[in-house]
């Protein structure tokens, strides 16, 4: 982690979504690198202010010495989480695969409820925000899809994550469109939560009972020649770097190799010359709001290049301001305010681009985006399925 | 279809490499900036040093030493980069005042004078001269600004404090860009007793609407308002960054952050790309020109061992002058610590002298005899260097 690398220049600090609007929570420069040479595990954990940090990595991204406030923080978040009682809300959001499978098996009434007065007293009760809308279950998830098989050379494994699964498995459908639109075909192999959650709710044995089963799944598909592919940022940030790194899980190594981003695999199969799409023109301009993961998996902008590709859309790039949720960290009563607060920062920059939509990798930043401004949100598949003519079923 | 081939790859997200990349991006070139993390440039007070030693920075260019990097750029460049440089922040919404022409003042935190060219609209008001009263505003608890510094040194100077409920830079400038915030604060500002010629602040006044925000208060308060640089976090070196990056986004260059180079690929003499360490897969980025502007010590462009120094990504040559006893003087505080001449020797064309490879070129403060502390020429040797090593990166890639 490197603690000791640290020069005190503050450009963490400059990054921290955080900081800027709570100040409760003292920055990563004081409450990572700083902090740590204090800490020592013989004693227990009294700072609760690690658990303010929302875990977006802008601080590892911007350190020029190759420091890992995040990290550092995580690691305290975790001992934090087994060192004191777990809240309600902390317990809720850790186990939200579960709770997204139930609500998704009672979509119709968990939705009802959870529009109603009543739902949001709920809610408040267990220490959710309602600040935005809860996202909608979906009865019919993305597994239920009867996958057509063709013989392409090609074959993906999809780690479509739960929000794709259980709430909008029409993403998940495009996207499987738009790689059989690459003359590629995908698999959904057997899958649980990716493990973030549990670890931003600071319950790092869930995380890891989660990343050993995915781990033991993915694998078995490597080893059949399959890539595998994640469309939530989130997901694959922890798939590469959490199972290598805090998770420990042994066939992580195998996994990051062959582990790749939607667009980034789409943009390897058109290099190699293996696929050749012709986009469509779409008039149109959009914001394109980088998700805070996206910068941190370091592998650019994929999706930015292939909408450069489509005639006649203009997109404007975004990614200085945090979205404010990260998951479940806005959703909880005591990030409240500072979710709103960066929410509407990262709004009134969109706003100034004059853009029509937001497009956006990521489902949470997507929901505070559009929940906020009430701007039409996309997925970047959406914006190239709909210039390549391929419409949802 | 190569969608991951660049043009030119410039190692470097300091004020060098984004406007080296700018630069070449508005030639319609493909450029990629890759970045091990942001810059220094957001420590900086933002302002532009050209050339401090003198009234006229091209003048007293011309009487630095000939092995100094700006001995490499004719006048005309150097000119035509910083104009170029005030168009481009202009456009993108962070105006410059001044000229290459004239040097010109700002006041420190300290209520010394600092030699500057170039300065952010919201230090235009900065005093040239000890004569003018000024009223500074500060905030309770802010950790990094101490107004009695300059009073101890301007007499004429007075100070009140005001209560934001916050105390670091970050948060200051994020209340001054919300309504409420502001309008209260301007309430609190008009039962002030403000009767000197200028009101003075610490460059807490918001971060995208800075320029707004002075003027704003200046109206209001019937005279000129300005700010002083702060300790980092440093609100204009971070409006000056982002400047530049929405420069080169809007001339379609790309960015890769967090992005540090661990390798390069070569055939014979030309490197083909660069690699870095992944979670996973190695990446590498191919491009048919490489600009290496990635900062000297600080910056992480140059390291030093127990056995020497050397540049980390190329492995190029570095000038060294004088052994390791010449380094650091015996003042602390010197500015003429013979470490500050340590860098990559370049040739007019901004090819790094005594190295095979036939397409890198070099920029910014990792140049050899810079001695930009003791030269005060921040931020302008960047740019002029820029300018120059962009021209030969260009009629490298034409041939």
């Amino acid at each position: 982690m490197n603690y000791e690398h640290c020069i005190r220049c503050t450009i963490c600090v400059e990054n921290c979504p955080v900081f800027r609007v709570n100040p409760l929570f003292p920055g990563p420069k004081q409450a990572g690198p700083d902090a740590q040479r204090f800490r020592s595990d013989k004693e227990r954990i009294e700072d609760d202010w690690v658990l303010l940090c929302s875990q977006c990595k802008r601080c590892e991204m911007a350190c020029p010495c190759g420091v890992e406030p995040a990290q550092i923080i995580l690691r305290e978040q975790q001992r934090y989480g087994r060192e004191h009682p777990q809240t309600k809300t902390h317990l809720l959001f850790a186990n939200n695969y579960y709770l997204s499978a139930l609500g998704s098996l009672a979509a119709p009434l968990a939705n009802l409820i959870a529009a109603t007065q009543t739902g949001k007293k709920l809610a408040g009760k267990l220490g959710i925000s309602t600040h935005i809308s809860f996202p909608r279950f979906s009865f019919r998830t993305l597994r239920h899809e009867r996958m057509k098989q063709s013989r392409t050379a090609k074959k993906v494994a999809f780690f479509h994550g739960c929000f794709i699964n259980f709430y909008r498995p029409d993403i998940g459908r495009k996207i499987i469109r738009l790689f059989a639109a690459f003359n590629v075909d995908v698999v959904l192999p057997p899958q649980w939560c990716c493990g973030l959650p549990a670890l931003g709710n600071g319950n790092l044995a869930l995380a890891k009972h989660f990343a050993q089963k995915n781990a033991a799944s993915l694998s078995n598909y490597i080893d059949a020649g399959y890539d595998i592919v994640y469309s939530c940022t989130s997901c694959g940030l922890c798939l590469l770097h959490d199972y290598p790194g805090i998770l420990e899980i042994p066939q992580a190594k195998k996994i990051a190799e062959n582990c790749y981003d939607v667009y980034e695999y789409l943009l390897k199969l058109m290099e190699e010359g293996y696929a050749q799409p012709k986009f469509g023109e779409l008039p149109r301009r959009v914001a394109y709001h980088i998700p805070c993961h996206l910068r941190a998996l370091k592998i650019g902008y994929p999706a930015a290049k292939l909408m450069a590709l489509i005639p006649g859309l203009e997109y404007e790039i975004l990614d200085d301001a945090c979205c404010g949720l990260s998951g479940s960290y806005g959703f909880k009563k005591e990030n409240e305010s500072t979710a709103i607060q960066l929410g509407q920062r990262a709004v009134s920059l969109i706003r100034k681009t004059e853009a029509q939509d937001i497009v956006a990798d990521c489902g949470s930043c997507r929901m505070q985006l559009g929940g906020l401004s009430g701007m039409a949100t996309y997925d970047p598949a959406e914006i190239l399925c709909e210039s390549l003519g391929i419409t949802a079923k | 279809m190569r969608v991951n081939e660049y043009d030119a790859v410039v190692i470097g997200a300091g004020v060098a490499g984004l406007a080296a990349a700018s630069f070449l991006a508005e030639k319609k070139l493909k450029v990629a900036v890759v970045t091990k993390g942001e810059p220094t440039a957001c420590l900086s007070t933002g302002a532009v040093d050209v050339c401090s030693q003198g009234d006229e920075p091209l003048a007293a260019i011309q009487k630095l030493p000939p092995e100094h990097p700006f001995r490499l750029v004719d006048e005309e460049t150097i000119r035509s980069a910083l104009n170029k440089f005030q168009q481009t922040v202009n456009a993108a919404g962070l105006p410059y005042i001044g000229s290459v022409e004239k040097n010109r003042f700002i006041l420190t935190a300290l209520g010394t004078f600092k030699t500057s060219c170039l300065v952010p609209v919201t230090m235009e008001a900065s005093p040239q001269n000890a004569s003018e009263s000024l009223h500074i505003v500060t905030f309770r608890g802010l950790k990094d600004f101490y107004p009695g510094y300059i009073i101890s040194r301007r007499k004429n100077a007075k100070f009140s404090v005001y209560d934001a409920g916050v105390s670091t830079t970050m948060s200051l400038a994020a209340h001054f860009e919300e309504k409420n915030f502001f309008e209260k604060f301007l309430l609190w500002l008009e039962k002030q007793n403000i009767y000197q010629d200028k009101i003075a602040f610490p460059a807490v006044l918001g971060l995208e609407s800075a320029a707004e925000i002075v003027k704003t208060i200046s109206i209001l308060a019937g005279r000129p308002v300005f700010e002083i640089p702060t300790l980092p976090p440093s609100m204009p070196g971070r409006r000056l960054f982002n400047a530049l990056k929405k420069t080169l986004r809007d001339n379609g260059g790309d960015i890769y952050w967090s992005w540090p180079v661990t390798g390069i690929e070569a055939a014979e003499a030309t490197i083909e790309a660069v690699t870095t360490r992944s979670d996973g897969r190695p990446a590498s980025i191919n491009g048919k020109a490489f600009i290496l502007a990635a900062g000297s010590f600080i910056g992480g462009g140059l390291t030093v061992t127990r056995h020497g120094i050397q540049e980390n990504i190329f492995h190029l040559p570095v000038h060294i002058p004088g052994s390791r006893e010449t380094w650091f003087d015996d003042n602390y505080f010197s500015m003429n610590h013979g470490i500050g001449r340590v860098g990559i020797a370049a040739d007019a064309a901004m090819r790094p002298i005594g190295t095979s490879w036939k397409n890198i070129f070099v920029c910014g403060s990792i140049l050899a005899e810079a001695q930009i502390l003791k030269n005060g020429c921040g931020h302008g040797l960047a740019l002029a260097t820029a300018s120059a090593a962009a021209k030969s990166c260009a009629e490298y890639l034409a041939r």
